[in-house]
């Protein structure tokens, strides 16, 4: 009953915020026109600007910013209780998420297809531009930092997981050799590949090839229990190897041809990830179950902190992301053919994802029956385990053995983590030759490039915590969202056009992501002064501390830039009045 | 327009609509990745023939006559793209 009412709820908020609201807000505010030339066909390059059909640029919108965030945020977030949790997903989505994402994409179709660099020199300051950029190569730092260890140090761990993954990455190059150099139909390479991949992710559950990893990682029985050696920085030779082939992986994705190895593999990982989703969906429609004693409301502090403001950056992407509004403006807007599919395809994908968010929050809750249950399975410690039990608890009621269906819900995983990490890495690669570039010429090299991206990754992943930099990701992901909200504000008063619906949500997620920020700092560099502090803490609590800080400043000189510019164009009308 | 007519063509909307939203996710990217694979394929190719383009100052070799009538389409998309200031934002997508 609770898994429908949970359902139900969210249909409700997709009915009114999208059928109403947003339909209110494009009609009599942004006002778009379907006779207005876009970018798209306005400056066609055949490259960049190529206009698409809306029922394309929704699934290329929904593909590019559903990643690994509306799975793991709702499951470490239930932490405070099912209630909190749910009620950010739906009203966050409701208030903030579509704004922020088809707001910044009419912002990238009425002003030219600009990106959301150029955007902020001419509507903020020409500085802000660098403070972006500095700020973007941090926050992809993050991204690597948080996605590395929950793949790295969590999911590869897992015997039974590694051999999937290889064969996920097998296959997607043997997908590109098929498409790109015998030239096969595609409907062939799919199915031949894909049938493969699920061959070698069945292969991964049997005893022969965990035993394999199983000796690999130098597992063996400390009383009664199944231990790795720790090897350094406490962080055991499971752990080292699993990230070390993530890093090997986000190499090959850079610095190879995206033909042949970047672009195949995500292709094959999509069908492996489609169909997770759908079988998991099914499942849990047939059993339904109900919510047992999972308490609605934990506690207000928990380990990831208070709810105010840790709730908000923990769940991100199935609420409101930064992330979107890059590609929002970056890849979408200059691919719609009219205005007015912009909110179908931008608003449409975020609505499409709360919904994503939900079912993952139902891996955690309903798929447990119990707080006991959910903790059991790993908590919000190990939240992707969590999924991946759940998942395969979902997919053991349409005949999915429960085994197997633990293997594929981390090879899923995996994936997805994999598929955003290559992208951040190769972004990087390119952020860094160009900031560094002509002070230091080494930095233009593709191979040093991502080597530096890659050691910043593995120190980050070696030595910072899930939980905290989980947070941090989430924070600096929340303060993008909150920037870029604040850019459409500004570009929406520059035509004269309300703003209220941008700026109120822009001003709670920049509060809110700031105090995060400083929480952070604060927690953090107040464990530095802890009596015999381990080398590991003392690094993470450094680590996050500067980050924090230096986010919580680039954001400060960003919104000090911004209010300026707010009232630029007011000081501007006064004068052309008088 | 008959009530089976129009109901035919509603599924058959339904169809290309579900059809479009799976290549959107599945192989949307890939095409625009071969899309930008082919623009710097272009920029070359248009580098290689430039001076010929303009005629001066020497006279067009055989080749690039032959090549010329295969350039000059892409020239205005071409010039587009060149003329367009780019930051790392660009990269993203």
């Amino acid at each position: 009953m609770f898994t429908i009412l949970v359902l139900i709820l969210a249909a409700a908020g997709v009915a009114i915020g999208y059928g109403l609201y947003a339909r209110t807000i494009d009609k009599n505010i942004i006002q778009p026109d379907p006779k207005k030339a876009t970018p798209a066909k306005m400056y066609m390059d055949g490259v960049d600007f190529t206009p698409a059909s809306k029922n394309v640029l929704f699934g290329y919108q929904f593909k590019s910013i559903a990643a690994l965030g509306p799975i793991t945020g709702p499951i470490i977030a239930v932490q405070w209780g099912w209630l909190p949790a749910i009620v950010w997903i739906i009203l966050g989505t409701f208030f903030i998420g579509w704004v922020q994402d088809y707001g910044s994409m009419m912002m990238g179709v009425r002003r030219d297809g600009d990106t959301m660099g150029a955007l902020s020199y001419k509507l903020i300051s020409p500085r802000a531009r660098n403070i972006l950029m500095l700020f973007l190569y941090f926050y992809l730092l993050l991204i690597m930092g948080a996605f590395g260890i929950a793949v790295g140090k969590t999911l590869m761990t897992n015997t039974k997981v590694p051999f999937g993954m290889i064969s996920v990455v097998l296959m997607g190059i043997l997908a590109g050799q098929m498409t790109y150099k015998w030239k096969r139909d595609i409907i062939l390479t799919t199915i031949v590949t894909v049938v493969l991949t699920f061959v070698g992710i069945w292969l991964s559950t049997q005893p022969f090839m965990a035993n394999i990893f199983s000796a690999l990682y130098g597992f063996h029985k400390v009383e009664d229990k199944v231990v790795s050696p720790t090897w350094f920085l406490g962080n055991t030779q499971a752990q080292v190897i699993g990230t070390l082939l993530v890093v090997i992986f986000c190499y090959l994705g850079s610095v190879l041809p995206i033909w042949s190895f970047a672009q195949p593999v995500n292709y094959v990982s999509f069908w492996i990830v489609s169909f997770g989703v759908l079988g998991g969906i099914l499942g849990m429609l047939i059993w339904r179950p109900g919510i047992g004693d999972f308490p609605a409301f934990t506690t207000f502090t928990t380990a990831s902190g208070p709810l105010w403001p840790m709730l908000f950056v923990t769940i991100a992407c199935g609420a409101v992301s930064g992330w979107h509004s890059l590609v929002s403006t970056s890849g979408t807007a200059r691919q719609l053919e009219k205005e007015t599919d912009a909110l179908p395809v931008g608003g449409g994908a975020m609505f499409l994802e709360m919904v994503f968010a939900t079912v993952a929050f139902m891996t955690a809750t309903v798929a447990w029956g119990s707080f006991k249950g959910y903790q059991d399975a790993g908590g919000a410690a190990a939240a992707l385990a969590v999924f991946s039990k759940g998942l395969a608890n979902f997919l053991s009621h349409i005949g999915v053995p429960q085994d197997f269906g633990t293997a594929y819900g981390s090879v899923f995983l995996t994936i997805m983590a994999l598929t955003i990490m290559q992208l951040a890495v190769r972004f990087m690669r390119v952020a860094s030759a160009e900031l560094l570039g002509d002070a230091v010429p080494a930095m233009k090299n593709v191979h040093v490039g991502t080597i530096v991206a890659l050691l910043l990754t593995l120190l980050f992943v070696w030595v910072i915590p899930w939980l905290t930099i989980w947070a941090a990701f989430g924070a600096a992901n929340q303060l993008m969202a909150g920037l870029a909200l604040m850019l459409v504000s500004l570009w929406l008063m520059s035509e004269g056009r309300k703003n209220a619906w941008t700026l109120y949500p822009s001003i709670f997620m920049i509060v809110t992501t700031i105090a995060a920020l400083l929480f952070l700092a604060y927690t953090n560099f107040k464990k530095l002064a802890t009596p015999n502090i381990t080398t590991q803490a003392f690094l993470a609590s450094l680590l996050v501390g500067i980050i924090a800080l230096v986010l919580v400043v680039a954001a400060a000189v960003l919104i000090a830039d911004g209010w300026k510019a707010l009232r630029k164009p007011r000081a501007k009308e006064a004068v052309e009045k008088v | 327009m008959s009530e089976e007519e129009k109901q035919e063509s509603v599924l058959k909307r339904l169809g290309r609509s579900a059809k479009e939203f799976l290549y959107g996710m599945a192989g949307h990217d890939m095409t625009r990745f071969a899309l930008k694979t082919r623009g710097s394929m272009e920029h070359l190719f248009i580098l290689i023939t430039m001076g010929d383009l303009l005629g001066i100052p020497i006279l067009p070799p055989y080749y690039s006559l032959r090549l010329l009538p295969y350039v000059v389409p892409q020239i205005s998309t071409w010039k587009r793209r060149m003329l367009r200031e780019r930051d790392l934002t660009d990269a993203l997508a």
